[in-house]
């Protein structure tokens, strides 16, 4: 009778489990929750007691100093611009692509989708240069187009749309084509609703990816104006000792800290509501191997 | 929940084959709607995917700089990679870092997905959720936090060994340490996402083989490592050749925390790759990006072939 509604292991978890476990989920929250708590220190204490937390010293003076002292706002706008487009033409353009690929059988169908998968195993670095310098053919260095439009519909999101769409069954397509749905009115009223869970977790990792990209973004866009928040981070350093001469260590390392924390907190937040969508995504998403 | 959510949305009931007719109209459109729909993907990947690579290609034969004309080279690029010492340093640096990080993963991973499996583990959603809050972290925002946390003088992590009595260890600051340093901030941020891969591969393994190793009397850790592992073969080498791509290309983390230093001992193959772009070495740059592409290919397709040939 059990052995029937047993598709897990069913034994209870030794105590040696819990502490192992117990163990990790420390050491996997702890960098972040000591960065998010430090950032509240005044800055000699962060790096004279980094190990205690006085909550009667709670302070906001590292992300006053740090709002001034480095464009973060700037790096937010610039960030969440790319988010927007790049993420709108990733969502829309790969599940329809990806559909083509999965139900219909086309003149260069085989080979276009080989050259996916085989894109799929390249290095992104290999890419750099060549597109560098097509950007400065174009004119595109430190503009929008260079951060929104090379990979704005990634290989990897029509990969995986490709395995989630292949699972809808054809009779669903043919009984909308009999009632006399147009093609891309089977995508947009039969597959995308059904597809929905993947679609969930493909814009999850979709924005999770465009927000921490940070290789092309720092060799394309790396001017003031048009820095991603990423790029506004990986020169926060320099940033604060070059705003304000003679900057100390503390200071330094409590304004970064504060600007570590500002940019971890709209991600854990998304994550935190959404993280059914991401887990199942991610799930999905590889299941094929 | 191994159900694909597809199958359980409900179908409309199938038409009755009234309409028929109506088929041979739009039967053209049918025909000619994929080509419509791959177009805008084809269009961005060819402008910024395959050109670019065709144009690396030829790249890799010049000693191109930027500008001014460029000068066919023949093989030089790549007889003067493999003949330097700095370069053969980035990939042994990157193949350090693959031993570091890549086997740890996999032990680790594969142990917390079993766990993570049972049912009957309680808090199993907040493990979840943990495990994962570093992966969907920013890397930069990471790293930083990194440079501060095993400061020599001031970091914590030095502070808390103290209390123990550890002297303290210039954990950026030498060569013995930035490796192993910098390869315990990709197990802290990527062992979640490998943990997440290798439990969906447990979920579609059968209950009724652990009943059968039940009875035979067979342990636990007898179970895991004659039935669990075997069954999850596929998945794991998939995860390993996923972390092998992931580990050659890495280069956020050294530009961040160690800017290859000390001594070279962080400069990674992906982060050597950038010093061509940064000098304008575009020529050598180009070859360098082929040669770590066909090295990367060639470890993936390694992994590929051990999985077939023991299946």
């Amino acid at each position: 009778m059990t052995a029937t509604q047993a598709p897990v292991r069913r034994e209870r978890p030794r105590i040696g489990s819990h502490v192992l476990l117990m163990l990790l989920l420390a050491a996997f929250l702890a960098p972040v929750a000591w960065a998010l708590l430090s950032a509240f220190k005044p800055a000699n204490d962060i790096i004279r007691s980094p190990l205690t937390f006085d909550p009667t010293r709670f302070t906001l003076d590292n992300y006053t100093a740090m709002f001034q002292d480095v464009p973060i706002g700037q790096g937010f706008l610039n960030t969440a611009i790319v988010l927007l487009f790049k993420g709108a033409i990733t969502m829309f353009f790969a599940p329809l692509a990806a559909f083509a690929f999965a139900k219909y059988r086309f003149v260069g169908r085989n080979l276009a989708f080989g050259a996916v998968l085989i894109t799929l195993m390249l290095p992104t670095i290999v890419l750099i240069i060549p597109l560098l310098l097509e950007m400065k053919t174009l004119g595109w260095v430190n503009t929008y187009q260079a951060l929104i439009l090379p990979g704005a519909v990634d290989a990897f999101a029509v990969f995986w749309m490709r395995q989630v769409i292949s699972a809808v069954p054809d009779e669903l397509l043919d009984a909308a084509r009999v009632d006399g749905c147009g093609e891309f009115g089977i995508f947009w009223r039969v597959v995308v609703p059904v597809i929905r869970p993947g679609l969930a977790g493909l814009a999850v990792l979709t924005i999770m990816n465009i927000y921490n990209d940070f290789v092309w973004p720092v060799v394309a866009a790396s001017s003031e104006r048009m820095a991603t928040l990423q790029v506004v981070l990986s020169t926060l350093a320099q940033n604060i000792t070059g705003n304000r001469i003679g900057a100390d260590y503390a200071t330094v390392t409590g304004e970064l800290l504060a600007a570590s924390s500002v940019a971890l907190i709209p991600l854990l937040v998304l994550f935190i509501l959404l993280q059914r969508h991401f887990i199942n995504g991610i799930l999905a998403g590889s299941v094929k191997g | 929940m191994t159900t694909i959510p597809a199958a359980r949305s409900a179908a409309p009931p199938p038409a009755a084959p009234r309409r028929r007719r109506r088929h041979g109209g739009t039967r053209l459109r049918r025909r000619l709607a994929p080509y419509v729909f791959v177009a805008p993907f084809l269009a961005v990947f060819f402008a910024f995917g395959v050109y670019p690579l065709f144009f690396t290609a030829r790249l890799s034969f010049t000693n191109w700089r930027g500008t001014g004309a460029a000068e066919w080279v023949g093989w030089d690029n790549y007889t003067y990679l493999l003949t330097n010492g700095a370069f053969w340093n980035s990939l042994g640096n990157s193949a350090a870092l693959w031993l570091l990080i890549v086997p740890i993963q996999m032990v680790v991973g594969v142990l917390v997905a079993v766990l993570l499996n049972n049912a009957k583990l309680k808090l199993r959603g907040l493990y979840r959720v943990a495990f994962i809050v570093p992966f969907v972290t920013p890397l930069v925002a990471v790293a930083q936090i990194w440079v501060v946390l095993f400061d020599g003088r001031y970091g914590a992590v030095n502070a808390l060994l103290g209390v123990f009595g550890v002297p303290e260890v210039g954990w950026l600051t030498t060569g013995a340490w930035a490796k192993p340093t910098l390869a315990l901030l990709f197990l802290w941020k990527t062992t979640g996402f490998i943990v997440i891969i290798l439990l969906s591969g447990l979920q579609s393994i059968d209950g009724a083989v652990y009943e059968a190793a039940e009875i035979d009397g067979a342990s636990r850790g007898r179970r895991l490592w004659s039935i669990t592992v075997p069954l999850l073969r596929r998945t794991i080498m998939f995860a390993v050749v996923l972390q092998t791509l992931a580990v050659f290309q890495m280069f956020a983390e050294p530009f961040v925390v160690t800017q290859g230093g000390p001594y070279n001992s962080t400069t990674t193959a992906g982060y050597y790759l950038y010093n061509h772009i940064t000098r304008a070495d575009l020529g050598t740059g180009a070859a360098n990006s082929f040669l770590l592409v066909v090295l990367v290919m060639v470890l993936s397709l390694g992994f590929v072939r051990l999985l077939r040939a023991k299946d």
